[in-house]
Formats: C-alpha cells, sequence, structure tokens
C-alpha cells in the first residue's frame, strides 16, 4: 500500500512543500527513509517506531520505504516525524486514506507518542496549501498567525488518531496565555536634557535614518538608541508576517497573540561573529540578528569593538534591505531592512575629544577610529556625539517629551512619506529629490556653499536632502526645505573621520 | 671639507678595497661615524672617547675592546665600564668603517666633528656638545635669528593653528625655526615656515636622517631638507629608540636663540627641552592656553613661573630684539549677526560639541545649527570629528 502526506521543511526563512510518501510491501522487515534527510530527519525512524508501539498500535512486519519528495531539497528538523507516523498509519491499514483528506501535518514525535513543538512553524503553514494544518498544541498560536487554514492541535498521537477516525472530538486548542501587562517599553519622558540626542532619535526614528551616537560612557547612548523602536509605528501586514516567519525560523519566543507588531529591537554583543550577525550556518541556514531585527532597530553597542571584517559584512543588507548567504549546499535570502543604531566611544578610553582629559596615545585613537570604514560610515545619516548631561538637568531638570507625543510625529511623518511612495525618507530615490525635497534658495546657496569648498560630496549632498525632508516634515512644514532644515541636518552628521589627520 | 662633496671619489673605497685594506686612507669622520653607531654610544661617551683619542685611534682602541681604558671613558660609561667596553667590542667587528663612509657619502649626508671648522659654532661652546653632528640640506641654514618651536603631539586645534601661525610669520621676519618634526606642533610650526618661503627651517631628529619617523611626516621632512637643513646626532640607520629624543631636545635648545612652547601637558617632553634651554641661559616663552586644557597646563604654568607669553610672533621678534614686525592684517570676516553672537559666546575659546552648544545656550538645536552654519560660512568657526572650535 502507498499514501503520501503533506508537509512542509524549512529553507532558510522559508518553509517548502513537503510530500512524504510512504511505501508498505511485503518483504524483509525494514525501515528506510529517502530523499535527502539530514541526521534529525534520519533519526525519525527509530522516534516513530517507538511513538506507535508506545500509542499502542503495532509496527508492520514487512518493508516500509519513505521517500521525502521532491527528493532534490535537503530536508532537516524533526517535524516530519509526525507526517512519517501518519502516512505509515495509512499506508498499513490502520486509518483510511480518505480521514485525512485536505490535511498537512507539521510535529516532533516523543517516544511515548507525544507531539512536541517545532521552531519554524510559521514559514512551515505559510508554505502549506491545504485547508487543515495540524501542528502540536504549543504552535497554535504561531500557525494561527499565518491565518489562512484551519489549524488543529493534538498533544499525542493516539489522540490525534481517534480524531481522524472520527472516534473523538478534536482536542481544544490551549487556551492563548494570558497578555501580560504590555511591556513597558523604555519611554523618552525619562531622557532628561539631551536636546540633541532626542533630536537625532527622533529624526532617526521618522526618517528611518541610521544613527551613529558617539560619547563619552554615561553620556546615555545606551538610554537614547533603546527608546527608537517606542518610536516606530506598529509594523504592518506584510512586514508582520515576515518578521514572525524570521523569529519563528529562528526559534525565537513569539509574543503571546504569535503575530510580532511591535518593532523588534536587536542589541546583539560585540562578540558577534559575521554568521551569528548576518545569518548561515552550514547544515541549516538560521537567519542572523540583521534579518531579527527586520523592520525593527539593530543596536551595535560598543560599534568600535566589533571585528572590522563584521561591521563591514553589514554594508551591503543596509544597501539593499536583504542579505544573500551563499553556502556550497544552498544558497538562501533573509530579508534585512532594519534601522541601525550604533554607539561607540570617541577613543579607547572613552574620554576623547580634543582638550579633553583622553588618556590614549594618539596612534591608539587612530586604530579606534579607524575601525569604522569610511564607506560603512557614510551610511550614517545621523552622526551625533553626545556629551554627559549636566547635574542640574540629570537631577532636577523637567522629565522630557513622552514618548507617546514623540511617536504621533513620528507616525504623521511615515503617512507624508508613504504619500511619496516610499517607507520612510531614507529610501526617497535620488532622481526625484528635487521633485520630493525641493530646496528653498536659502537652503541652496549654503549646500553649494558647502559642495564646492570640498565638506560635502555629491553623495552626502543626497543624503542631507533626505534628513532635511524628514525634519521639515517633523516640523509639520510642507513645501521646499529651508535653510533651517538643512542647517539641523548638517549639524546631526559630524564627520566622525580619525580624530587625527596627519598633524 | 668632509661632506660628500668633491672628494667622494678618491674618498669612497670599493666594498672589495673596504674589506681588504679595512680602509687605510679614511679621513677622521669616517671612523667617527662608525664609532657613533655602536650600541650604548650616548652623546656623553662618544664626546669621552673622542676626546682621549683621535678618531682612527679610538676605532682601533674600542675594536680591541680597550674602549674602556682611560678614566675619562671608564667615567662616561658607569655602572659597567667592563661590560661595555665587550659590547663595543664585539658590535666593532660587524661594523666595516669604510662601508659606514661609503653609506653617508652616497645619501648626501655630511658628517661633522666637533673641532671641524663647519662644526656650527653654537654647538661648539656648549658644555654637552655633540661629538659629531650628522646633516644634511644647506649649513648656511643655521646662519641668521633662530628660534624653536616646540610642543606636545597631541595638540588641539587652538595650538596647531598657532604653531603654524607663528612658523609663518616668523619665517617671514626671517627667523630660522628650529624644531623637532614630531606630530603635532612642531610638524606644525614647520609647515607654516615652509608655507611662508622665508627663512630656511632647521629640524634636529632623533633617528638617523635616513630612518623617517614618524612615518606620517615623510614628505614634510623631504621638504625641509629641501629647504633648510636637517641635523641629527645619530649615524644613518639608527632606530628612533626612546633615549634619542631628550637628546636631541637639548640640541634644539642649544641651536636656539629663544625656545616657544605652544603646547604642553604637565609632564610633556617639552619640558625636556625647557630645562636644557634654561640650563643655556636661552629665553624660554610660552603660548598661554585654556586654563582647563590638559594640554596648556605646562605653558600656563611656565607662565606663572614668570616666563614671557608668546601671543603672536611680535612677542617672539621682540624677545630676540628684532622690531620689524609685520603688520596684522585686519580680520575681513563679518560680524557675527545678532543670533548668531550669543552661540559663539557660548562656544568661547574651547572646543565643545553640538550637544553642549544647546545645552549652555538653551536654545533649540535647530537655532544652534542654523547659527553655527552662518558662523562657519563666516570664518568664525570651524568642526572636526563632531567638535565645533571658534577660530582666530
Amino acid at each position: 500500500m502507498i499514501a503520501s502526506v503533506p508537509s512542509a521543511t524549512l529553507l532558510g526563512v522559508d518553509g517548502t512543500p513537503v510530500s512524504v510518501e510512504v511505501h508498505v510491501s511485503n518483504g524483509l522487515p525494514g525501515f528506510n527513509v529517502v530523499g535527502l534527510p539530514d541526521a534529525s530527519c534520519r533519526e525519525s525512524r527509530d522516534r516513530v517506531r517507538a511513538a506507535l508501539l508506545s500509542s499502542g498500535l503495532s509496527w508492520p512486519l514487512k518493508r516500509v520505504t519513505v521517500n521525502l519528495a521532491p527528493s532534490s531539497v535537503r530536508k532537516g528538523g524533526a517535524g516530519l516525524d509526525l507526517p512519517i507516523a501518519i502516512g505509515l498509519l495509512v499506508a498499513s491499514g490502520e486509518l483510511e486514506a480518505e480521514a485525512i483528506g485536505g490535511c498537512a501535518f507539521v510535529g516532533e514525535l516523543g517516544l511515548d507518542g507525544s507531539i512536541r513543538r517545532v521552531p519554524g512553524v510559521v514559514p512551515l503553514v505559510a508554505a502549506l496549501a491545504t485547508r487543515v494544518v495540524v501542528v502540536p498544541p504549543g504552535c497554535f498560536a504561531e500557525a494561527s498567525a499565518v491565518g489562512r487554514h484551519k489549524v488543529r492541535v493534538a498533544g499525542a498521537l493516539a489522540e490525534l488518531l481517534a480524531a481522524l477516525r472520527g472516534e473523538a472530538p478534536w482536542p481544544d486548542p490551549p487556551a492563548p496565555a494570558p497578555v501580560p501587562a504590555p511591556a513597558a517599553e523604555p519611554d523618552m519622558a525619562d531622557v532628561r536634557g539631551q536636546a540633541v540626542g532626542r533630536t537625532a532619535v527622533e529624526v532617526s526614528a521618522a526618517g528611518g535614518h541610521h544613527l551613529l551616537l558617539s560619547g563619552p560612557p554615561g553620556a546615555g547612548k545606551t538610554m537614547l538608541a533603546r527608546r527608537v523602536p517606542g518610536l516606530l509605528p506598529p509594523l504592518d501586514g506584510d512586514d508582520a508576517l515576515t518578521a514572525t516567519r524570521i523569529h519563528s525560523a529562528a526559534a525565537v519566543a513569539l509574543p503571546p497573540g504569535g503575530l510580532i507588531v511591535r518593532p523588534p529591537f536587536r542589541a546583539p554583543h560585540h562578540g558577534a561573529s559575521a554568521v551569528a550577525l548576518i545569518g548561515g550556518g552550514t547544515g541549516h541556514m538560521r537567519p542572523g540578528e540583521i534579518s531579527l531585527s527586520h523592520g525593527g532597530v539593530l543596536f551595535m553597542d560598543e560599534m568600535c569593538e566589533f571585528p572590522a571584517s563584521v561591521l563591514d559584512a553589514l554594508r551591503q543588507p543596509l544597501e539593499e534591505g536583504v542579505v544573500r548567504v551563499c553556502r556550497a549546499r544552498a544558497s538562501v535570502s533573509f530579508p534585512a531592512r532594519f534601522l541601525l543604531v550604533g554607539a561607540t566611544n570617541p577613543c579607547p578610553c572613552g574620554e576623547g575629544g580634543p582638550g579633553r582629559a583622553c588618556r590614549c596615545p594618539p596612534a591608539a585613537r587612530q586604530r579606534y577610529g579607524r575601525r569604522l570604514s569610511g564607506p560603512l560610515l557614510d551610511r550614517f545619516d545621523l552622526r551625533v556625539v553626545v556629551s554627559r548631561p549636566d547635574a542640574a538637568s540629570v537631577l532636577a531638570g523637567p522629565a522630557g517629551e513622552p514618548t507617546a507625543a514623540v511617536a504621533a510625529r513620528v507616525a504623521a511623518a511615515r503617512e507624508l512619506a508613504a504619500e511619496r511612495g516610499v517607507r520612510c525618507n531614507a529610501e526617497l530615490p535620488a532622481p526625484r529629490l528635487d521633485s520630493l525635497a525641493p530646496l528653498s534658495p536659502g537652503a541652496a546657496r549654503l549646500l553649494e556653499h558647502r559642495l564646492r569648498s570640498g565638506l560635502l560630496s555629491a553623495r552626502g549632498v543626497h543624503r542631507i536632502r533626505r534628513v532635511a525632508r524628514t525634519i521639515a516634515d517633523l516640523g509639520g512644514a510642507a513645501g521646499p526645505v529651508a535653510e533651517e532644515h538643512v542647517c539641523l541636518a548638517l549639524s546631526l552628521r559630524a564627520e566622525l573621520a580619525p580624530a587625527e589627520a596627519a598633524a | 671639507m668632509s661632506g660628500p662633496g668633491g672628494r667622494s671619489d678618491e674618498q669612497v673605497p670599493t666594498e672589495d678595497a673596504a674589506a681588504a685594506t679595512a680602509g687605510d686612507d679614511l679621513p677622521p669622520e669616517a671612523w667617527a661615524a662608525a664609532l657613533a653607531g655602536l650600541p650604548a654610544m650616548g652623546p656623553g661617551r662618544l664626546r669621552a672617547v673622542l676626546d682621549t683619542w683621535a678618531p682612527e685611534e679610538a676605532w682601533a682602541v674600542v675594536a680591541a675592546g680597550a674602549g674602556c681604558s682611560r678614566p675619562s671613558v671608564a667615567l662616561a660609561c658607569r655602572p659597567d665600564p667592563a661590560g661595555i667596553a665587550a659590547l663595543w667590542r664585539v658590535a666593532a667587528r660587524r661594523v666595516v668603517p669604510a662601508q659606514v663612509w661609503a653609506r653617508h657619502c652616497q645619501a648626501g649626508v655630511a658628517v661633522w666633528l666637533r673641532g671641524s671648522p663647519e662644526y656650527p659654532a653654537e654647538l661648539l661652546v656648549d658644555a654637552e656638545a655633540p661629538a659629531v653632528v650628522f646633516s644634511r640640506g644647506d649649513p648656511a641654514a643655521l646662519e641668521g635669528r633662530r628660534a624653536a618651536i616646540i610642543g606636545t603631539r597631541r595638540c588641539t586645534r587652538y595650538g596647531r593653528d598657532v604653531a603654524y601661525e607663528l612658523g609663518r610669520d616668523l619665517a617671514t621676519a626671517g627667523v630660522r625655526i628650529v624644531s623637532g618634526l614630531a606630530l603635532g606642533i612642531d610638524g606644525a610650526a614647520h609647515r607654516g615656515a615652509l608655507s611662508a618661503e622665508g627663512a630656511p627651517p632647521v629640524a634636529v631628529v632623533g633617528s638617523g636622517l635616513d630612518v623617517v619617523y614618524p612615518p606620517a611626516h615623510r614628505s614634510l621632512w623631504e621638504q625641509v631638507g629641501g629647504a633648510g637643513l636637517l641635523v641629527s646626532e645619530a649615524p644613518l640607520g639608527a632606530r628612533p629608540e626612546p633615549w634619542r629624543f631628550p637628546v636631541r631636545n637639548r640640541v634644539i635648545a642649544a641651536l636656539a636663540e629663544v625656545v616657544v612652547v605652544v603646547e604642553s601637558a604637565e609632564k610633556g617632553g617639552s619640558r625636556h627641552t625647557v630645562e636644557a634651554a634654561m640650563a643655556r641661559d636661552r629665553q624660554v616663552m610660552a603660548v598661554p592656553g585654556s586654563v582647563r586644557s590638559p594640554v596648556s597646563a605646562y605653558t600656563n604654568g611656565l607662565l606663572a613661573d614668570g616666563c614671557h607669553p608668546a601671543r603672536d610672533a611680535l612677542d617672539v621678534l621682540v624677545a630676540l630684539g628684532l622690531s620689524s614686525a609685520p603688520s596684522a592684517p585686519a580680520d575681513l570676516r563679518p560680524a557675527p549677526g545678532p543670533d548668531e553672537a550669543p552661540v559663539l559666546d557660548a562656544l568661547g575659546w574651547e572646543p565643545a560639541t553640538f550637544d553642549e552648544l544647546c545645552e549652555r545656550g538653551g536654545r533649540a538645536p535647530g537655532q544652534v545649527s542654523v547659527a553655527l552654519a552662518r558662523l562657519q560660512a563666516g570664518g568664525w568657526v570651524v568642526e572636526r570629528a563632531g567638535w565645533w572650535e571658534r577660530v582666530t
């Protein structure tokens, strides 16, 4: 007898439909899995056999062949345990083929017959075209996030079999976990003083401009960076599903509702390897931190402590919004459109700056500054030197404007960008700048002066114009970009070149 | 004439000949250059050796391991004269004086022995005069009034600008700028002097004249060598070992009539030069700086101790007894407007970040940025690596 059960396997952050074919025939008893299974997939025969026996089912003393079609795609993970077991039951006559019509299955089997959760259920379910999907109870929220299927759950093989035979009702999905009090995202009201830092954070969130904060320890760089995601608008449908898919594939915990709605915030430590940041791996390609922060914020604290090679690997995804990871066996694309927020000290001792109490030898300072290559530095539209706030504003100063007020302005600015046909002003195409961000005569004069005196490159002018457009949008100024907007954009883009040119 | 000019043809033996004859016809300068290249041969020891024996004889004695056989030399080689004599003996085996001499002749480096007619008169009378001086460039650069401009390598823009202007204005007035070609103040002073195309610059360096240090100053090194004079106590190939710099500083002090310290931290290397200058009764002047700037701590301390301030080239010219000062050009910059002046006041004379400027004036970043852009266009302020500084 032969049976075929639909399921899916994970390739990067995308699911690929897999048809699990089981053939049971007379012959020397044996159990073979073919169709490029990896180690965890090949081990499933032992799990399936034990699960069947502990569920009170018989093991056919026949020759069993399992084929995972299409056989050219490598399959990984234990998620194919359940479809193999179901296929075996159908092929050996324990279950009617009609009973599983229109059903797909995803799940790992325990030796006791229990059905366990697997990573990546969101992309797996998204790849399935059947009407009904059966998933482990722990994956109900994730599977429902896709929204196209009737999601059934089953906690054990025996339970599932009974439901499929119509002998018992389908088990109820688990009650959604109580939604915890909305995890208080840090609020901008906590930031006192820091007028420039606050402005930079607001402009960055509104226009999607990458932000680099430089300053001594204790200047509030991390504090400012952690408040950027709170200013971003919630993810829209597509972005939310993509972010959920990526988190699910990377086995990162999802919020109680299953769908990621708030922009993610990722802050990898500076010991991170290039693969951890970009994505990859030998067997199973895992998305990296830049993909996990898709739609949200990637915060790199102590940016100059990251290896230069790791930092330079960011350049291509920063430009294109996706990262293509190629290995000998497979090549996958991970979405990676994120807002990069970097924080760095001006020098190894942290106190740098002309005339400050810096203890670093000049050579060490130059080396430190050179970690950020010119091309990477160029991708930061906003480069701000923050200094320690003075004691008075920390202790007695008024609380800053709360996140809610700033986020409203950011949302309004993003809407203006959407009217121009882009997600945010950082994506404004250079050829359309003249029509979308025209310059007032004063602003044009100022930029022309900068260009002529060599203080600004042609590409720098484009970047300044985009930032100035965002500043004007935030200020509610329609029409051409005025001189004051360009001035502020210039002031927020400090030349953080290595401090000491040849004396 | 001990340099390469004219005599190199008959003076330079081929390498084969050098190896065969060990150079019977070498001039005294060749033996002195070979001696100067030995390890642990500081200026004091070299002078003791060359005061005791004639150069050729000195080489023979040292190569035989008897370098510390006389009390005068042994005294200079304390605490371990025997060890140093042995060190010299071993090192001398690997040195062929004829080759050393050939190398100097080929590089165009002149070797001046103390007592020879070319030896600079200012050094001749010095208590710690170098026994041998290596030089490249025009010896006439030393003839004239000379002022040293020295200071820290880790200078601020203020210090760099002041050093540049002092170098430029003094060179225009015909004063030779003596300095050490280091990063920071030294380099800026020489750049200023070169830009004036006036009096030739003089650089006293710590390494051999073929070992450019710091490497970033290679082109400046060549320009100074081309327009003026490069001087060193070290023979060709000598590495820039740390002990050579304090020793070099005393030569700067000896060659200068006035020493101007532009910026220096409390424990900077400029202290050595200033102490050497004071020991030689050279006038020391200091450029006043912010009392909050660590790199002005030493210069302000000198002023408190009674040194003359060097506010501009005119102050230095007066100290040199020269009255012809270039008249200061009128300030052609447009006066700061009513919106800009408070920002300029908030900036003051110390570097500050955009953030600090907003905080000091209590103004919105937008307003401050407009004011800064206008001030920058007017030439009142400059920005470097996120720090704003006022321009004089």
